[in-house]
């Protein structure tokens, strides 16, 4: 299982990996302070991308990333529902 | 497996932070939900449900204990401020360490 080392490239594959099936795709964070590195990894079980880091700038990257697949994740209906807002 | 609501699940994954601060890990899961309750069956009648697409599964772990959420679309933002705050903070000593 590789890391990648560029994030464009990483970035890149996990959004292209999640088009290919949204239902089976996953993302994980793995995130330790005492070493002070962050680890993303995208896969559907089958191919598997990971990512990591001990930079802080690297930080918002990957949290934007995990933004954007979130949003794609919800994306069909984008009014709420009635449930959570009370 | 705890299910939690939105803010509990962020009042508990903030924990699992300050929690691991000395040692271990913390995981986060994210993955798109249908909203299916039920194993898909081997055979009979599959689908008897309407899938539902505009949620996903958040799940938290610290190795020990495990926490999620069911979010939809508008508490994503919450959700990821939540997560900033805690990261930029705890990771501010290794700021461009390197180059």
């Amino acid at each position: 299982m590789p890391y990648y080392q560029s994030w464009e490239e990483f970035s890149r594959a996990a959004e292209k990996l999640y088009l290919t099936d949204p239902m089976k795709v996953r993302v994980v964070l793995k995130y330790r302070h005492c070493d002070g590195n962050l680890c993303m990894k995208v896969t559907d079980d089958a191919v598997c991308l990971q990512y990591k880091t001990d930079q802080a700038q690297d930080v918002k990257k990957i949290e934007k990333l995990q933004g954007k697949l979130m949003r794609v994740m919800v994306s069909k209906e984008t009014r709420s529902m009635a449930m959570e807002t009370d | 497996m705890v299910l939690l609501e939105n803010d509990s699940f962020l009042t508990e994954l903030t924990r699992l932070f300050q929690k691991c601060r000395t040692s271990g890990s913390v995981y986060i899961t994210l993955k798109k939900y249908d909203g299916r309750t039920k194993p898909v069956p081997r055979k009979g009648n599959p689908d008897t449900f309407e899938p539902s697409d505009n949620k996903c599964l958040l799940r938290a772990t610290d190795g020990k204990r495990k926490i999620s959420t069911v979010a939809y679309s508008n508490l994503l933002r919450a959700h990821m401020d939540g997560l900033k705050k805690k990261d930029k903070k705890s990771k501010s000593k290794k700021t461009k360490a390197t180059q």
